[in-house]
């Protein structure tokens, strides 16, 4: 051995040690901020476990887009996120004439364009014209390409004539974000972002954050509080947890349930239940393979399920069961309807004596990369093994998943998500393509079900008695053909320090931080 | 050399041209495409129709390769289909980051192989060569996924000195010293099993160098043992643990993948995980003919550094 050699090793790595140390200690990168008192002023620090998906603009499906456009954009009229009951936004008011068939809206006239120029009726229209192009894939397309015509001679007046009653055009109204025509180009590729909204889009890094400034000119008279908007890209959920809890982010939209219940134990934190902007998680089924063609089977699922151990264990508790896609503040809702298909085991086996053949082995189908959609497909694998129906897991990329169902190639069953039904309800039927009376991913067609879907679409006013009853119509249809068996209605969770107050959001879950503040 | 060199190419060029049919035909064998990614599961079949075809994946395959091989070849690596920018940026920005990732990860590796290497093989206490020899193991065992939560964790959350993940909010040139905070915890998780694999390498090599008689020849003749392992023993050593730092540093880019992810760092791991979970053909074709150039140069530059170092390499190569 060497005595010297070692020692000056040593000497080397400790002053290698101490100089990393030294750069490290420069400034510290992980800041404390102080708790008290809300102030103006301040930049929001976020994470989202999605990135933007420029192409995706108008569909509302990824965390990326739903945050540009909760900040930077704004919508003709605005739903509170309890209730179907319109407030103006970007329109002072509006009529809906008798027929059905024209609406007028009168704007603000005070609102401009973060590039300064004034916001007209102009771009009502092209808005409304560009969500209903085919290739940005909006989902209420098909509500969009419904309107004949738009008359925007008066800068502040929009009319929009439609070819028939639409009992959804609020909701259209409602979700289009209102885009600068000028502009718009950068929209494709995420470089460039322009609404009317409380803050400017500044800056895209893909896989990084998205930043945001304080719209000075903002038509709301003092707001929004904060001076700017930083959101960091934490793909990893748990990591996005690990930078909520070590004080780097004061908001994190992406954080598993489990992980969002401890946060909140610690008392540190705060959860956002996103009630009124619920998605569903539901059992599909194929209903042209053998054993489920026959409705016996599919009743027999349904009553099969243990919905209350899934919401529980999986869900972690945040939402109820259901045997309807609608969540409680829908006016299609009907606590007796939706509990039709409560867990009963000896009815689901009689129903499966009565169809008097063996179910082959079912292959159930559901992404992979989502643990809760994973555990969910456990539980009603067990389920099923109760009655006597073999179920065979088969995890999927999403990818692969998404091309199955708009493929209806799901052999047997299937376990996703579906969002819409908390609008007005012929939205989701007409929007949803799992829910499509057309052509569907479980290969169900019914006339009762294409006409009543229809009919609820045609609905002058989309919260009159008649349209109650055509929603009652409807959810009878999807009882009795149960293509779709629904499990619950799930209410997404945000997880906030307690550093940050008043944050928001839309019934398409988007990120609203006009009225939010940090604290001193 | 230079000639050698000259020698290496057609191969280089070879291994190029199939890997990029390759790299486009099996990105295609995966079931799902970038439309169906794009419409999304509430997409109608029509709706997909007309993103494939805006797309232009409604084209033969043999048009496709041909007009991304063009492309290719004028440099213009195309649009994200996913991601919308040009690819060109996306990937020169995320290269960067990972460059940076991984360059001060290989730093740390090298600089403990060659401050532990030497120590260990030269060491005589007992309880130092035990306490490396279970360090050494227990970093190269460790999975890099439980390392990366472990340190962000530990620094990040328990301990809050340093920032469980990302990058700077004001990009990593505004200040080296925050930068360099960032980057510490990922550059470790990432370094750490390369250097000790390096380390041992290292190690092992010397003892085995010191044990041959021109050492032990020397030692009697009163040359400094110290003076024996660095100017001979590591001199020697060190063209064969240029083939294994060249076989770790491949290891380490694969390596980064996993390290970017956990430390939500941007670098061309997130990308390519990005873009193969999303069928960004684009992307996935140029990320993963990138990764194929890269490994292939850095292979023909290590075989170039032993023809450098080695003299009947390079003349063996000539005749």
């Amino acid at each position: 051995m060497n005595p010297a050699l070692s020692r000056r090793a040593l000497l080397t790595g400790a002053a290698g040690g101490a100089a990393l140390l030294a750069l490290a200690g420069c400034t510290s990168a992980v800041g404390a901020q102080n708790s008290g008192t809300a102030k103006k002023g301040g930049t929001f620090l976020g994470g989202i476990s999605t990135d933007l998906v420029p192409a995706n603009f108008f569909t509302n499906s990824n965390a990326g887009v739903t945050t540009i456009i909760g900040l930077v954009y704004e919508s003709l009229i605005h739903y509170p996120v309890d209730r179907l009951r319109p407030e103006p936004r970007l329109a002072k008011d509006w009529t809906i004439s008798p027929d059905g068939r024209t609406v007028t809206l009168h704007l603000r006239d005070d609102v401009t364009f973060h590039t300064g120029r004034p916001f007209t009726s102009a771009d009502v229209a092209f808005s409304l014209r560009t969500y209903a192009d085919p290739k940005w894939n909006g989902q209420l397309k098909s509500t969009a390409q419904a309107i004949t015509s738009i008359d925007a001679r008066d800068p502040h007046t929009a009319v929009l004539h439609l070819a028939h009653p639409l009992g959804n055009i609020l909701d259209l109204l409602e979700i289009v974000p209102i885009v600068d025509e000028k502009t718009f180009a950068g929209v494709g590729d995420g470089s460039r972002y322009v609404g009317t909204g409380p803050f400017v889009f500044e800056k895209w890094s893909p896989n990084s954050r998205l930043k945001f400034a304080k719209n000075p000119k903002y038509w709301v008279p003092g707001r929004p509080y904060l001076d700017a908007v930083d959101i960091a890209v934490i793909t990893d959920t748990t990591s996005l947890t690990s930078q909520l809890r070590s004080g780097q982010i004061d908001y994190a939209y992406g954080s598993s349930f489990l992980d969002i219940e401890r946060l909140e134990k610690s008392g540190k934190f705060d959860t956002i239940q996103l009630r009124g902007a619920e998605t569903q998680v539901y059992v599909g089924t194929n209903v042209t393979a053998e054993g489920l063609a026959d409705v016996r089977v599919r009743q027999a699922i349904a009553h099969a399920l243990d919905r209350d151990r899934v919401i529980a264990e999986v869900f972690r508790g945040s939402g109820y069961t259901a045997n309807l896609p609608w969540p409680k503040t829908s006016p299609a809702y009907d606590a007796q309807l939706n509990a039709s298909y409560g867990r009963d085991v000896a009815k689901a086996k009689s129903l499966l004596a009565a169809y008097g053949k063996p179910v082959p082995t079912l292959k159930y189908s559901y992404i992979a990369k989502d643990p809760l959609l994973a555990a969910t497909a456990q539980i009603v694998q067990a389920n099923l093994k109760e009655i006597g129906i073999t179920v065979a897991l088969d995890p999927l990329d999403p990818p692969t998943f998404v091309a199955q169902l708009i493929g209806g190639k799901f052999p047997g069953l299937w376990t996703a998500y579906h969002s819409w039904a908390q609008y007005t309800p012929s939205t989701l039927t007409v929007s949803a393509y799992p829910f499509n009376a057309l052509k569907n991913s479980s290969h169900y067609t019914s006339a009762a079900y294409t006409r009543d879907a229809d009919a609820a679409w045609r609905q002058v006013a989309g919260d009159s008695v008649e349209a109650r009853k055509a929603y009652t119509a409807l959810s009878r249809d999807l009882l009795d053909g149960l293509f779709l068996i629904e499990i619950g209605v799930i209410e997404g969770r945000w997880a906030v320090s307690d550093r940050v107050r008043n944050v928001a959001y839309t019934k398409r879950s988007e990120l609203v931080l006009t009225d939010a503040q940090l604290t001193a | 050399m230079t000639s050698y060199l000259l020698r290496r190419l057609p191969s280089l060029a070879a291994v190029l041209a199939v890997s990029s049919v390759l790299v486009f035909g099996l990105i295609r064998l995966v079931p799902g495409d970038p439309a169906t990614t794009l419409a999304g599961a509430n997409a109608t079949p029509d709706a997909v129709a007309a993103i494939r075809h805006q797309l232009g994946l409604d084209q033969p395959l043999l048009t496709q390769y041909l007009r991304w091989l063009g492309d290719l070849l004028t440099f213009d690596p195309g649009r994200s289909y996913i991601i919308g920018g040009g690819i060109g940026s996306l990937v020169g920005d995320a290269l960067g980051n990972t460059l940076l990732l991984t360059g001060t990860a290989l730093l740390l590796a090298v600089l403990s192989a060659l401050l532990l290497g030497p120590l260990w093989a030269g060491t005589r206490r007992r309880w130092l060569e035990h306490l490396l020899t279970g360090v050494n193991t227990l970093a190269i065992a460790i999975p890099t996924f439980v390392l990366g939560v472990a340190l962000a964790l530990v620094f990040g959350v328990l301990v809050p000195v340093l920032p469980a993940g990302g990058v700077p909010r004001d990009g990593l040139l505004a200040d080296p010293s925050i930068t360099a905070q960032y980057l510490l915890l990922p550059a470790v998780c990432l370094g750490l099993p390369v250097g000790a694999v390096l380390t041992r390498y290292l190690a092992e090599s010397l003892r085995t160098e010191l044990a041959k008689p021109y050492v032990v020849t020397a030692l009697a003749a009163g040359v400094a043992r110290r003076r024996l392992l660095f100017r001979h023993a590591l001199r020697n050593v060190l063209p064969t643990s240029l083939t294994v730092l060249g076989l770790q540093t491949g290891a380490l880019l694969g390596g980064a993948v996993l390290v970017e992810f956990t430390f939500s760092w941007p670098g061309l791991g997130l990308l390519i995980e990005r873009a193969v979970t999303g069928r960004d053909y684009p992307v996935v074709q140029v990320l993963l003919m990138l990764s194929v150039t890269v490994f292939a140069v850095l292979q023909l530059l290590t075989d170039a550094a032993h023809a450098l170092l080695d003299p009947r390499i390079r003349l063996g190569g000539a005749r």
